[in-house]
């Protein structure tokens, strides 16, 4: 068994772990502390897969961003609540077919899949690769992203303002 | 060594010689941390005109943090009935892990690194950011209002001022074209960034101090309104490895402004015969008391005031000086 296969078996079981914590657990934030887990483990597949620049983005934007805007949401609403367990025998029955029916399509997919020859140069300058191919070959869809970025923006603080006017004529 | 260790075979016999070295490491920092203790009480005494610790281990106090750690250490060990279990017991171990992870990818010296990878720079200001998951949880797992506020705080001001932080670095990667510790050292041979790039260097050490959780922006734990923020409910040795993650934090900032700003282990010219672990080690004490002077001098400011700095100060500076870098840069290639 080499080091590789070792350290992806493990990061694989951490991902796969907090993604079933995250469904199981009934506390919300305990929800989104086993998420970050398996946010980190993914970026440590990503280096393993020579895309350094990727890990650390995910970690820069995932566990860090986007878990604490979660915490924050989370604390700042109501945040005693508990998923309830809930559904009868043939639910769950249902439930377990459909799982099992998107197990057997994805294997069915995934084995069948042919990626080509694996690139062998992406650990070298990785990120300046990154950069040249975003600014030259997909420069559109990097801009468009951009505007949808720049929309969700503008969408978000026209609704926290309504909210913040509604209140003003309720004093 | 570390190099050669680092593409050789994977062995029982290198991961000893690793785990040996990373020990190594850690005693270094844990007596960083016991000093850097002291020497902030011994700076700040003397700045206020008092004379600081002085009673145990001779006139110069140098055992006090040892007692202070040891008394922690054999403290109870209380977690509150109302609090969250298992993620009170999470959290410490969150906050501190990410620090020390920081401290794989510092170049001290040309030969002494743990690994040298290609995004190094952002890898770190990455990797701290998942010490805030730790001090958030930790204030929320407190069930404390006084610690979910400290944690609040903490959160917003982290993913505040990490925007300029990142912003202000940007000038000294576009002069060095990477993001690799070792590369931004080796170019800065004809000059250090602190030259080539001062207002990036501001930036940074006000975002830096930020990050740090330090006075002027300690919001997080402000005691005067806070009781302690968000561990207030830690004892022991809990509450130690809040501290500890603290000051690693310190170590490992103040060694990335070495690197990144003041040219790492280079010398001065004419002086090349001092090694450069010396000259690493005097340019990383010079950070540290910039840092003590800071807490000294400044008052602590208000929430709305750290907000308003980092988003409508900081960020529209930093972002000036990419600017004005890209120009520059453009500028020196033309001729």
């Amino acid at each position: 068994m080499s080091g590789e296969f070792f350290i992806f078996i493990v990061l694989s079981l951490i991902a796969i772990g907090g993604g079933i914590m995250m469904i199981n657990l009934t506390k919300v934030v305990h929800m989104v502390v086993a998420l970050v887990f398996t946010f980190i483990s993914i970026a440590g597949i990503y280096v393993m897969l020579s895309a350094e620049f990727i890990a650390v983005v995910q970690i820069l934007i995932y566990s860090g961003a986007i878990t604490i805007m979660m915490l924050f949401g989370i604390m700042l609403t109501r945040h005693n609540d508990q998923s309830e367990t809930s559904g009868g025998g043939l639910r769950k029955f249902l439930i377990f077919l459909a799982i099992l029916g998107f197990g057997l399509v994805f294997y069915l997919g995934i084995y069948q899949l042919e990626l080509g020859e694996p690139s062998t140069s992406l650990h070298e300058n990785n990120t300046e690769q990154i950069g040249i191919a975003l600014y030259s070959k997909y420069i559109i869809p990097f801009e468009l992203t951009s505007v949808i970025l720049l929309v969700a923006l503008i969408g978000a603080i026209v609704l926290a303002k309504r909210d913040d006017e509604e209140g003003e004529e309720r004093e | 060594m570390i190099e050669g260790l680092l593409t050789s075979e994977a062995t029982w016999l290198h991961f000893f010689i690793y785990f040996a070295l990373t020990l190594l490491l850690l005693l270094i920092v844990l007596g960083f941390v016991t000093y850097a203790i002291l020497a902030e009480r011994k700076v700040m005494g003397f700045m206020q005109l008092r004379h600081g610790p002085n009673q145990v281990g001779g006139r110069w106090g140098l055992l006090q943090t040892v007692a202070d750690v040891l008394k922690l250490l054999i403290k109870e060990d209380a977690i509150p009935r109302a609090a969250d279990k298992p993620l009170f017991i999470l959290a410490p171990v969150i906050a501190f892990t990410p620090a020390f992870m920081v401290l794989a990818i510092i170049p001290f010296t040309d030969r002494f690194q743990f690994a040298d990878i290609g995004v190094g720079l952002l890898y770190y200001i990455a990797v701290s950011g998942i010490t805030t998951v730790g001090i958030v949880t930790a204030g929320w797992a407190s069930n404390n209002k006084y610690a979910l506020m400290g944690a609040m705080r903490a959160a917003a001001q982290m993913i505040s001022y990490e925007i300029p932080l990142v912003m202000s670095v940007i000038g000294v990667i576009l002069l060095t074209g990477s993001m690799n510790l070792n590369d931004i050292v080796l170019a800065q041979e004809s000059g250090w960034y602190i030259l080539w790039q001062p207002i990036a260097f501001i930036v940074f050490f006000i975002a830096a101090v930020a990050e740090l959780n330090r006075v002027p922006f300690d919001l997080a734990e402000a005691e005067s309104e806070l009781v302690a923020g968000y561990f207030v409910e830690y004892t022991g040795f809990r509450w130690a490895f809040f501290m500890l993650a603290e000051y690693v934090y310190m170590f490992a900032m103040s060694a990335l402004i070495t690197v990144v700003f003041l040219g790492g282990w280079l010398p001065l010219p004419y002086l090349g015969f001092i090694p450069g672990a010396v000259w690493f080690a005097l340019k990383f004490m010079v950070v540290i008391f910039l840092l003590i002077w800071f807490r000294v001098t400044f008052p602590r400011i208000r929430a709305d005031q750290l907000m308003e700095f980092g988003w409508k100060v900081l960020l529209p500076v930093a972002i000036a000086n990419i600017f004005l870098t890209a120009l520059l840069k453009e500028w020196i290639n033309l001729f």
